[in-house]
């Protein structure tokens, strides 16, 4: 229980932490505007990784239909993150306008919607699976260039270690969530959206457009799972096309403990279960999932608005 | 500038407008009264596209504004004050002005009706940084009319500005109305204080369980027995 | 004629059982609670006809009871599933909407996770070799059959009873009921806890048929699936869940080519259901006949 073993788990959690924030403010923007829980964000999430992959490494695995087709050029990984992100953007607003749209039109429960999505999130993920098969796929370890695997810092006796992929996800999430709080508070445009979440028809009679709105949230939103979903397969590996589900599961939990529709919730949300798991003993290791569920279980029952939400009531 | 035609709105099975015809004049002052549920708020949410009306039309300067959303309507020059204030509690007071101004893009005018706004209601210029839903009720209201008033409306719709508030904050909400109507904003006001409405409008409507019962110029109609006994007893 | 009923026994006894574990689903919904619960429950049941089948300290009580086992199996499924059930279901009805989908997703996946390291359990490879009281695997029919034809039968009197009526005054206006004096939380409790408990005797006569029993049985797919049938067949109907189940069970197998698409059906499937007939095929009919 040293200053190192302190410290090195501090940071694997907070790297890993700070890309469950992004991932979980995908949820938490849909969530604020239109009050349901997007079950599509983890299939989003696994194609954000899967398109990159195919970027920037330039071919695809070797089972699926598209086994063994290589693409003429291969981009950067920085550029395939952006690319892949944006991409990712454009499937979250397909997954709007499949599952999502004709309920909103109809008024529909948000039960309705979560389950619509759902199904949204099969077809793609089964979709994934056809097209990139099941296997593993492992970006190769030069994949962000010639810097250094890790960093090394002596602390008192012993070692803590940085990896440098650690060190991307942080960097990268920390700019995501600031770009994201720059914009929600500081432009009209975010001003609008907060607008919309707390009431849509005053919005409406200010001259916003909701139907546009919710297509920029939803865009937003894939962008943020496709990023995240990446900055994991870089990390991690992507251990098949179902990788994604049990991660957007497991930030289910991060988003009920910051409270639903909470983005500073959200934030911490991400980081408290990031050091959860970061702090996990060794031997618990397989229980690394059930911490998460487990969590979001207990928070359900205890204080349903987490930390940070407002009242949990259903709106009635 | 106004015109509703054989108006019939319903929510669901139930119609809460029968027929209704009415009009506003450029530079008019007109003002609909009645009790509580009589419709006038519904048609209010009619003409900003709120609701889609079962049947008849509704024509701002001529162009039908059935079908449009209200985020259209609104840049047609046609801004609404919605009942029961609805200010957006979670953004500051500055904030909420200048999204009423979302529509415009020259910065340089939003500016100057920005401050304008606030030599109207120097109570908001002193609150401008803080959270709108901190305000009173009458600093709610002011608020939601300068909001209402940034997008330099032709025709501006008030549904019941003087509800919830103190006798003398409603005289000064009245007076600033008469102010932006001679300052030449079309004004078409709902209210249940039919005695301060009727005072400042030059023509009145009585609504009642869904249909208009009179009709004709304010003063006039104060006069009217019927109407003294109902609304001005 | 051997062949037939060798491929489309196992089929007709899985259509059944499918049935079975909608019906679980759509006793919370009659309350108008969206609970995926009863999927653990399910994997619950199968467990402990699994243990009790195959652990060898239970060996002297399988000699005696021979055939009698079975019957035990869903005896203490059942009760194991009440209490649980009950256990969960006080807690966990005090949400609604999503935030009560959200906690029995929450269960199914925390339980899919717990059992996978317990020993007794046996771990990620789970149990097999459990003993199965017939080699046909259509005999199975005998099983799911009645409880399918019992279960119906109980709800056809539940849904004309005064219980019945209570559940589905809950499904329409929750405050309206309170306000008319139904504790709405017990009522919701006791749909909750019927479900979950069908859900583990289905789980117990699961096991023999499939022979192995592992964490797999209980998961999110699952859950998903038995959703599906119910949306599709009608969520306001008790047949919904046969019919639902009936089409997704046997569409995949009897069309080739769809076979490995299972799970792209049940996705389409809760979609379309969703956007254009949240009321299900059977709500479908309903309309007709009015």
């Amino acid at each position: 229980m040293s200053l190192a073993w302190f410290l090195q788990n501090l940071l694997n959690g907070l790297s890993i932490g700070s890309v469950y924030a992004v991932f979980a403010l995908g949820y938490t923007l849909v969530f604020s505007i239109l009050g349901i829980i997007n079950f599509a964000h983890g299939a989003v999430f696994t194609l954000g990784a899967y398109l990159t992959y195919v970027l920037a490494v330039g071919e695809f695995g070797l089972n699926g239909m598209l086994a063994g087709v290589t693409l003429p050029f291969k981009l950067p990984f920085a550029l395939a993150l952006l690319v892949g992100a944006a991409l990712s953007g454009l499937a979250g607003v397909a997954v709007e306008r499949m599952a999502f749209r004709p309920l909103r039109k109809r008024g529909a429960d948000a039960l309705l919607a979560l389950v619509s999505s759902l199904g949204v999130a099969l077809i793609l993920v089964n979709f994934i699976q056809y097209l990139f098969g099941a296997e593993i796929y492992s970006f190769p370890p030069d994949i962000l260039g010639d810097l250094p695997p890790a960093m090394l810092f002596q602390v008192g006796e012993e070692f803590v270690a940085v990896r440098t992929i650690q060190a991307v996800l942080f960097g990268v999430s920390l700019l995501m969530l600031l770009l994201l709080v720059w914009f929600i508070q500081f432009t009209k445009r975010g001003k609008a959206l907060r607008a919309m979440a707390e009431n849509p028809e005053t919005a409406s009679l200010l001259g916003i457009n909701v139907d546009t709105f919710v297509l920029g949230t939803f865009f937003i939103s894939g962008v943020l799972g496709g990023l995240s979903g990446t900055l994991i397969g870089v990390s991690f590996g992507l251990a098949g096309p179902y990788f994604g589900v049990s991660y957007g599961l497991k930030t289910l939990a991060v988003i009920v403990l910051g409270g639903l529709g909470s983005i500073p919730g959200a934030v911490l949300g991400g980081l408290v279960i990031g050091l959860a798991e970061a702090f996990l003993p060794p031997d618990l290791s397989s229980f690394k999932e059930a911490v998460a569920y487990a969590l979001l279980f207990i928070v359900l029952l205890v204080r349903p608005q987490g930390l940070l939400g407002h009242n949990a009531e259903e709106k009635v | 500038m106004l015109e509703l035609n054989a108006a019939t709105l319903a929510y669901g099975q139930a119609t809460a407008v029968h027929g209704v015809s009415l009009h506003v004049r450029l530079g008019e002052i007109v003002t609909l009264i009645g009790a509580n549920g009589a419709g006038k708020t519904t048609l209010l949410r009619a003409v900003s596209g709120l609701i889609a009306p079962k049947s008849g039309s509704i024509t701002f300067e001529g162009r039908t504004l059935r079908g449009l959303s209200p985020d259209k309507i609104v840049r047609l020059g046609l801004a609404h004050c919605p009942e029961g204030r609805q200010v957006l509690a979670s953004l500051s007071v500055q904030d909420n002005l200048e999204l009423g101004a979302y529509i415009r893009s020259d910065t340089a005018g939003i500016r100057q009706d920005l401050d304008m706004v606030f030599d109207l209601f120097p109570r908001l210029r002193e609150r401008a940084g803080q959270l709108a839903g901190t305000l009173s009720g009458g600093e709610q209201q002011m608020l939601a009319i300068g909001r209402a008033l940034m997008c330099r409306p032709k025709l501006l719709l008030l549904d019941e500005p003087s509800l919830g508030l103190a006798p003398i904050i409603t005289q000064g909400i009245f007076d600033i109305i008469t102010n932006l109507n001679w300052q030449g904003v079309t004004i078409l006001l709902v209210e249940q204080n039919a005695h301060m409405a009727m005072k400042i409008a030059h023509r009145a409507y009585v609504l009642e369980a869904g249909q208009i019962v009179a009709e004709g110029n304010a003063q006039e109609l104060a006069g009217d027995e019927r109407v003294r006994k109902a609304y001005l007893g | 004629m051997e062949d037939f009923i060798a491929r489309y026994g196992f089929l007709f006894v899985t259509i059944l059982q499918q049935a079975l574990l909608g019906l679980s689903l759509y006793f919370p919904l009659m309350t108008g609670q969206l609970s995926l619960a009863s999927i653990g429950f399910y994997a619950l049941g199968g467990y402990v006809a699994a243990i009790m089948g195959t652990h060898p300290e239970l060996a002297p009580l399988r000699e005696t009871l021979g055939f009698f086992l079975y019957p035990l199996e869903w005896l203490v499924a059942l009760a194991a599933s009440t209490l649980l059930g009950v256990a969960l279901g006080y807690p966990a009805l005090r949400l609604r909407g999503i935030y009560l989908a959200l906690a029995t997703i929450a269960f199914v996946l925390t339980l899919g996770v717990v059992v996978l390291s317990l020993p007794i359990a046996g771990g990620a490879v789970g149990i097999f070799a459990i003993p199965q009281p017939f080699e046909d695997r259509l005999a199975y029919a005998w099983f799911f059959g009645p409880l399918l034809a019992l279960t119906v039968f109980f709800l056809w009197r539940l849904e004309r009873s005064g219980t019945g009526r209570l559940f589905f005054s809950i499904r329409e206006d929750e405050l309206a009921a309170a306000a008319m004096g139904v504790n709405v939380t017990a009522r919701k409790v006791q749909a909750f806890v019927i479900g979950c408990a069908l859900a583990g005797v289905v789980g117990a006569m699961s096991a023999p048929l499939l022979n192995t029993w592992n964490a797999r049985q209980g998961t999110f797919d699952a859950a998903v699936a038995c959703l599906a049938y119910v949306l599709i067949g009608g969520a306001r109907s008790k047949w919904g869940a046969l019919l639902g189940a009936a089409l997704l069970v046997s569409l995949p197998e009897l069309l080739r080519p769809l076979k490995d698409s299972r799970m792209i059906l049940n996705g389409l499937v809760l979609v379309l259901a969703c956007v254009y007939m949240p009321q299900g095929i059977a709500g479908l009919f309903a309309r007709r006949r009015s």
